[in-house]
């Protein structure tokens, strides 16, 4: 008789990543599908890494904004590349936090050693987003549909009222509050005292820090150009101070002069893809491939913001003092922070949240206010603000960016070097991670 | 090519069927002489560059992810109005409107962006006889921008129905007309009456015999028909899953795809022990009527296209 060995943990490694450049909403990918750019960015990163004819363990992806003929969306993106085709996938979402959970998910998988290889990715086009008919019409066409003879088809369309024909489009809005993510944030932004001049700053630093990054070559190896753009079309590398100041208000205007959030220091609806390629460390030293960075681990997080007890995006700063102190960590333990730049109040509020004592100890249960973190250590390569935010595709972005910093950085203080990613989400959502140097 | 026609533009399509409706009606009038040989000249245009929203709109019509690289069909409809143009040429034999396309073959030797500037030329060739008229091939290359380098090159042939020209010797034998025992299918297109049209808006091929019942009626059939150029496009959007960069395909059209249609199809793949791709091959049919309306393979590397011979051996599947 033989009984079932089942594998240990192992680890799970990134070997690296590929994204396309992010394009501001109508512009270069204005007439791009989900389908096309999770395509592009897909075949950039089996070019970069030699996966023609692999059969890789899963790929798992998703959209925010998503066609319902697009059921199968990373399973299609999958067949339309030079993947095997026995090459299994999944669609997943979980709002902004999609690139994520598909990262964390799939290392899972690699660590109980269901799969040896994975592809995490995401995928959003603002662009060309789903426009459905209006609930009435849906509702008429589907009795249309069902009815047998031409007299209740007559009837039944003789139901159509004029209201009925306004499209339904997508929006930002929260379902349960009506209110739009700005609008959840800028409350969140006047709660915690976010000055204007702070979240400017924080703009400012993202621009100059992706440009830079750019202009050194960083995102040489994680980026394939597509549709004629080979850098973010978001990125302001000659904002200022001054110009961001002129902006007005764009969100939270009710607060009058307190409003304090403007077009430049929130994210702009963008289109983009991005994947990450996953693996035991096995597999990726078998096909000689580089490994960047261990998924230590992640944690997803939501808050009860409906009836505003707490901020829409301040699941993070809940789910961050859990896992750290699940694996023993403080953010002294941390070289670098990537906290994803919904908004720059978002960013703020949750340092703010961390270095408050009274939220330490009502909220997170500690003795006192969790810690601060080195602003020098803050998304270093810029994020979202300056790079745009193509929702399920920020994930993927940070994921693969972070671990090349990482290795780059290699070890510090005799430890390898280690960084922590925070996801904001709708839904008051956010998913967060650890990742280590390799 | 002993001398050449160098345009300044792309030639309109539109105005290429006004011509050469105009001169169908000419020739009708004056029964002027038939034209007996090929006109020596091929006809060029430089600069040529793809249109990026039609691009999309193309891959999209054939249900594949619009890349950067140019796909195959696409590139047969950018270089389709210099072919077109050698064909409406004063002294071309053969009228162009109501020709019937027999049969294309396409080499790829080289990926083709959507950035690339390009240049285009097209000649004809091999003026034979057929058991029903007179056939023709139309021969396009796409160079790059200085023509230093063949890109792709494609050769389509056109029958003439009804067209027998003195001096050209007809196949004597009919072409033995094997049964058509359906396979299992692969895969099944529905393809509505607005095919045609639908092809036409990405294509810029709005030859009337696609367009509608009306319009294809003028033209002596009995309903509108999809173009060939759609079903083999539509057969590469899949096949092979990834195309490598150099690639060949070959389809010969057996029958009119009458709109609207249900068309069946089976793809057979050859792959290497360690499951590389090698070729395929296609037989789509109407399912209905189990007669098959064309058939073709797909290879990876390869040249089915002798460069510049004068007989077409295209390989049978």
């Amino acid at each position: 008789m033989t009984t079932p060995t089942t594998p240990g943990i192992r680890k799970a490694v990134i070997i690296g990543g590929n994204r396309i450049p992010f394009a501001r909403t109508g512009g270069a990918y204005a007439h791009s599908s989900n389908q096309d750019m999770l395509t592009a960015a897909l075949d950039g990163l089996v070019a970069r890494f030699g996966l023609a004819g692999e059969r890789i363990g899963e790929v798992a992806a998703g959209a925010v904004l998503k066609h319902s003929r697009d059921f199968n969306l990373t399973r299609e993106a999958v067949l339309g590349s030079a993947l095997a085709a026995t090459t299994p996938a999944y669609d997943l979402q979980q709002a902004c936090a999609t690139g994520m959970e598909a990262v964390i998910g799939l290392s899972n998988k690699i660590k109980l050693g269901q799969i040896d290889s994975a592809i995490a990715g995401g995928v959003d086009s603002a662009s060309d987003a789903p426009i459905a008919v209006s609930e009435g019409l849906r509702a008429i066409l589907l009795d249309l549909n069902r009815a047998k003879t031409t007299g209740q088809k007559v009837k039944i369309l003789a139901r159509i009222r004029p209201k009925d024909l306004s499209p339904d489009a997508p929006s930002t809005g929260e379902p349960r509050t009506g209110l739009s993510m700005g609008e959840h944030q800028a409350l969140t932004t006047a709660q915690w005292k976010i000055s204007r001049e702070a979240q400017d700053e924080l703009a400012l630093a993202s621009h100059k820090n992706l440009a830079a990054a750019y202009d050194r070559n960083f995102f040489d190896d994680l980026l394939t150009p597509f549709r004629g753009l080979s850098r973010d079309s978001n990125l302001r590398a000659d904002s200022s101070m001054e110009k961001l100041a002129k902006l007005k208000p764009a969100f939270g205007k009710s607060l009058g002069d307190d409003a304090t959030m403007t077009a430049g220091n929130s994210t702009p609806l963008t289109d983009g893809a991005s994947t990450v390629l996953l693996a035991s460390e096995e597999w990726a030293a078998a096909r000689e491939l580089p490994v960047l960075a261990e998924v230590v681990d992640g944690e997803a997080g939501a808050v009860d913001f409906v009836h505003g007890k707490d901020g829409l995006l301040m699941a993070p700063a809940f789910a961050i003092p859990r896992m750290l102190a699940r694996n023993g960590l403080t953010l002294a333990d941390f070289d670098y922070f990537e906290i994803h730049e919904a908004f720059a109040g978002t960013v703020l509020s949750t340092l703010a949240a961390w270095e408050d004592e009274e939220f330490g100890r009502t909220r997170l249960g500690l003795d006192g206010a969790f810690g601060s973190i080195d602003r020098a250590k803050l998304n270093v390569n810029g994020s979202s603000l300056a790079a745009g935010h193509p929702f399920a595709a920020t994930g993927g972005r940070i994921m693969a960016t972070l671990a090349k910093m990482l290795h780059e950085r290699g070890r510090v203080d005799g430890r390898p070097a280690r960084g922590l990613i925070s996801v904001c989400a709708a839904g008051g959502q956010g998913v967060v991670a650890i990742l280590e140097a390799r | 090519m002993s001398a050449e026609t160098l345009l300044t533009e792309m030639p309109s399509l539109s105005k290429l069927y006004v011509n050469a409706a105009a001169t169908a009606a000419k020739g009708r009038l004056l029964r002027s002489e038939p034209v007996l040989a090929l006109p020596s000249r091929a006809v060029e245009v430089r600069g040529v560059r793809a249109d990026l929203a039609k691009v999309t709109e193309f891959s999209h019509l054939m249900g594949e992810a619009a890349r950067d690289v140019l796909p195959s069909g696409y590139l047969h409809a950018l270089v389709f109005p210099v072919a077109m143009s050698v064909m409406v040429q004063e002294d071309f034999p053969l009228p162009l409107l109501g020709m019937i396309h027999l049969r294309n073959q396409v080499e790829h030797l080289a990926p083709v962006m959507f950035t690339d500037e390009l240049s285009v030329r097209a000649w004809a060739r091999d003026l034979t006889g057929h058991r029903s008229g007179t056939q023709v091939q139309i021969v396009a290359e796409i160079h790059n921008a200085d023509g230093t380098e063949l890109l792709w090159r494609g050769a389509s042939t056109y029958l003439a129905k009804g067209v027998f020209l003195p001096g050209l010797d007809k196949p004597t034998e009919a072409a033995i007309r094997e049964d058509f025992i359906p396979p299992a299918p692969t895969a099944q297109w529905r393809l509505g009456v607005d095919t045609g049209r639908a092809y036409a808006a990405v294509s810029g091929d709005f030859n009337p015999i696609h367009l509608s019942v009306l319009s294809a009626r003028a033209l002596g059939l009995r309903r509108s028909i999809a173009h060939g150029m759609y079903a083999a496009s539509r057969v590469l959007a899949t096949v092979p899953q990834s195309k490598p960069e150099h690639f060949s395909w070959d389809i010969a059209f057996d029958s009119p795809v009458f709109l609207p249609a249900t068309v069946s199809l089976e793809v057979v793949d050859s792959r290497t022990d360690d499951g590389v791709w090698l070729s395929s091959v296609f037989t789509a049919w109407n399912a209905r009527a189990a007669r098959r309306y064309f058939h073709g393979s797909v290879s990876a590397g390869g040249s089915i296209l002798a460069g510049g011979g004068t007989r077409q051996e295209g390989k049978q599947v």
